[in-house]
């Protein structure tokens, strides 16, 4: 189960680790969703035709670069307001995906072909059998380790970097960076950018798991990622474990299926109703130990 | 995040609504193998007959309601994410409320659905606003985190318990016959819903703009610590738009089981919600701005049904068609772009660098 999850959670947590630096940048990014759908259609296609998961991934990664780089001209140069922008690159892939698909293999739907590769398990050349922590180290699909790794690159990206606290000083005050002489604009767009990566590897590793392209086939994940962002109080660790929780509510109410008799539907809403949940409890509780804290002042 | 609300001068929205005009016309060219006709039926489509007329009229009451509720929110520096769940719970609700109680008057039946449809939606969104009140918690992302987990409930709802047998759709039964809106201009689905709407918008108008309430409304936006430093009961401020915003959108929803279809149908708010933030942005979160926005939303709309139906056009292209407008419409230095573009194309053919970029929004990045 916590195997299942780790796969569940990895695509969620690399796409929401880009929407983070371009959120402490100052962008809310609401167009993962789209970027993610550009970056799995890419990925699919060009691993089918070059039998390269690397070369589909990276094609999954530009794609996602790309179109990030096209919301960065059209919010930042033309001015346009980002939260429209963002809404207008999901509407971009929804109806360009199948336009091009149809224009390709003449086809809008899915996209399955002869032997595709899948993506690989890891296989570690030293191995221990201590049941529980042995499988939720070892056996998991490439995607799991990238994301851990990711996590940590960005932590150390944001806050061990002058690059990260350009970053993070553009979201929380452009005016101090442009009296220094940089060009808040400038980290913006690569904030924005970098995001498109994540959320293009994301979508990649996403199809590259199920070796189709199916329409539609990130399901809202682009948007869970973008929960997962303030879920874990944009910080990249909270954002692992936000992204965690997500996957492990989606495995739970997948395996629910077999034993309560709830239909299908009505558990896809199951995620979204556990994270509010834990939204409300956790500012609940931060809202009580601040006000004790406070207190006796 | 930057949640100021955007406003624009209207050269700035002219030039955006001719762009989009053009960037439409570009792509039914480019995409359809007959543009001549493509592009008839997409701008003149929606003026061809009372059904379509109508029809877009009918598009534009839900998206002035959607949009209020957005803009009303954003004017108080709140966001609510949720619209479409609280379109269509209060469509559902709506629906089930009307069926419940056949036996009231025709006038008591539909304040009955109405009201029990925009209570819901009211409920749905306000809890945001509570949870915002009450324990900081992020009103935006709650919101929409509720209302995605209300849509697959309510379509298992719609094809499951509460289906209606007699019908092929998937819809629930439709309501009492005297509970039905009066339609305007049949055979289209325009019903007087519209009539609520424009006076929904300009009632918003006067209370945001000529009360006491909506200056603090207002002020709460701008910069929330000054008004609480001014002494406004801020707290007030985010509840109260919460409330409202979801009741707006809860008027769309009741309107689409009383006056469009009479029942509700699976899946049919898809997208009205972000629509309707469109809208409240495109009309610079303003009531009466939101007017001409719907309008234009709506034609557009309308032109793209049209033209899907008639020609070889598909509803992709409409879709990126969409999208291509979004882009466009809220742009503010559109008319500095093509300028700045042409000052660069002439840097690189070699001119001296003297007048770089007078007075330029924004150094560009690139």
């Amino acid at each position: 189960m916590i195997a299942n999850s780790l796969g569940i959670m990895a695509p969620i947590l690399i796409a929401a680790l880009g929407g983070l630096i371009s959120e402490r940048a100052g962008v809310l990014n609401i167009s993962l969703e789209g970027l993610m759908l550009t970056g799995a259609f890419a990925a699919v296609v060009v691993t089918a035709a070059t039998g390269s998961i690397v070369l589909g991934l990276l094609t999954g990664v530009l794609a996602g670069a790309l179109l990030a780089f096209m919301f960065s001209i059209i919010s930042i140069d033309f001015g346009s307001n980002i939260f429209i922008t963002g809404l207008g690159i999901n509407l971009l892939a929804t109806g360009g995906i199948p336009f091009i698909s149809n224009q390709m293999f003449g086809t809008k739907g899915v996209l399955r072909f002869a032997d595709m590769t899948l993506l690989p398990r890891v296989v570690f050349p030293f191995d221990f059998r201590i049941p529980l922590l042995h499988d939720l180290l070892f056996g998991h699909q490439i995607g799991v380790y990238l994301g851990i790794a990711l996590t940590g690159l960005v932590w150390l990206g944001l806050y061990r970097t002058s690059f990260g606290l350009r970053i993070r000083s553009v979201g929380a005050n452009p005016e101090a960076l442009r009296l220094r002489g940089l060009s808040p604009e400038r980290y913006r767009r690569i904030a924005i950018i970098l995001s498109g990566i994540g959320a293009g590897l994301g979508g990649g590793l996403l199809a590259l798991r199920l070796g189709v392209y199916l329409p539609n086939i990130t399901s809202g994940r682009g948007w869970i990622a973008l929960v997962a962002i303030f879920l874990g109080y944009r910080r990249p660790v909270g954002v692992l474990i936000a992204a965690f929780v997500f996957a492990l509510a989606e495995t739970v109410s997948m395996a629910a299926q077999g034993i309560v008799a709830v239909p299908n539907t009505v558990l896809l809403s199951l995620p979204y109703i556990l994270t509010v949940i834990a939204m409300v409890v956790y500012s609940a509780a931060r809202a009580g130990g601040n006000r004790r804290a406070r207190s006796p002042r | 995040m930057n949640r100021s609300s955007p406003r624009g001068s209207l050269a700035g929205i002219a030039a955006a609504l001719v762009a989009a005009v053009l960037v439409t016309i570009v792509l039914l060219v480019l995409g359809s193998r007959t543009p001549a006709a493509a592009i008839r039926s997409f701008f003149w489509g929606p003026f061809s007959s009372t059904y379509y007329f109508g029809n877009m009229i009918n598009a534009f009451t839900v998206l002035v309601l959607t949009g209020l509720g957005a803009a009303l929110a954003f004017r108080a520096g709140v966001f609510n994410l949720g619209g479409e769940g609280q379109v269509y719970t209060a469509a559902i609700v709506t629906a089930v409320a009307a069926n419940a109680a056949p036996q009231l008057t025709a006038a008591g039946g539909v304040a009955f659905a109405l009201g029990a449809g925009v209570f819901a939606a009211a409920v749905m969104a306000g809890l945001s606003g509570l949870f915002r009140f009450l324990w900081d918690t992020d009103e935006l992302i709650t919101s929409f985190l509720i209302a995605s987990a209300s849509i697959p409930i309510i379509d298992y709802m719609i094809v499951g318990p509460l289906n209606d047998p007699a019908s092929n759709l998937l819809t629930t039964p439709r309501i009492p016959e005297a509970f039905r809106l009066l339609r305007i201009l049949p055979p289209s689905r325009l019903h007087i819903g519209i009539v609520v709407a424009v006076l929904l918008a300009a009632l918003v108008f006067f209370l945001l703009f000529y009360t006491v309430r909506g200056y603090e409304w207002r002020l709460t936006g701008l910069n929330r610590e000054f008004a609480r430093y001014g002494g406004v009961n801020t707290g007030m401020y985010i509840l109260f738009p919460m409330l409202i915003s979801g009741g707006l959108h809860g008027v769309a929803g009741a309107f689409h089981v009383l006056g469009t279809h009479h029942a509700a149908l699976v899946g049919f708010s898809g997208g009205l919600g972000w629509n309707g933030l469109a809208v409240a942005l495109i009309g610079r979160s303003h009531p009466l701005g939101v007017l001409p926005a719907a309008l234009v939303f709506a034609y557009l709309q309308t032109g793209s049904r049209t033209a899907i139906l008639h020609t070889e056009f598909t509803i992709e292209l409409a879709t990126i068609i969409q999208a291509v407008i979004f882009f466009v419409i809220t742009a503010q230095y559109l008319p500095q772009v093509f300028p700045r573009a042409a000052r660069k194309l002439a840097l690189v053919f070699g001119r001296p660098r003297g007048g770089a970029a007078p007075a330029a929004p924004e150094e560009d990045g690139s």
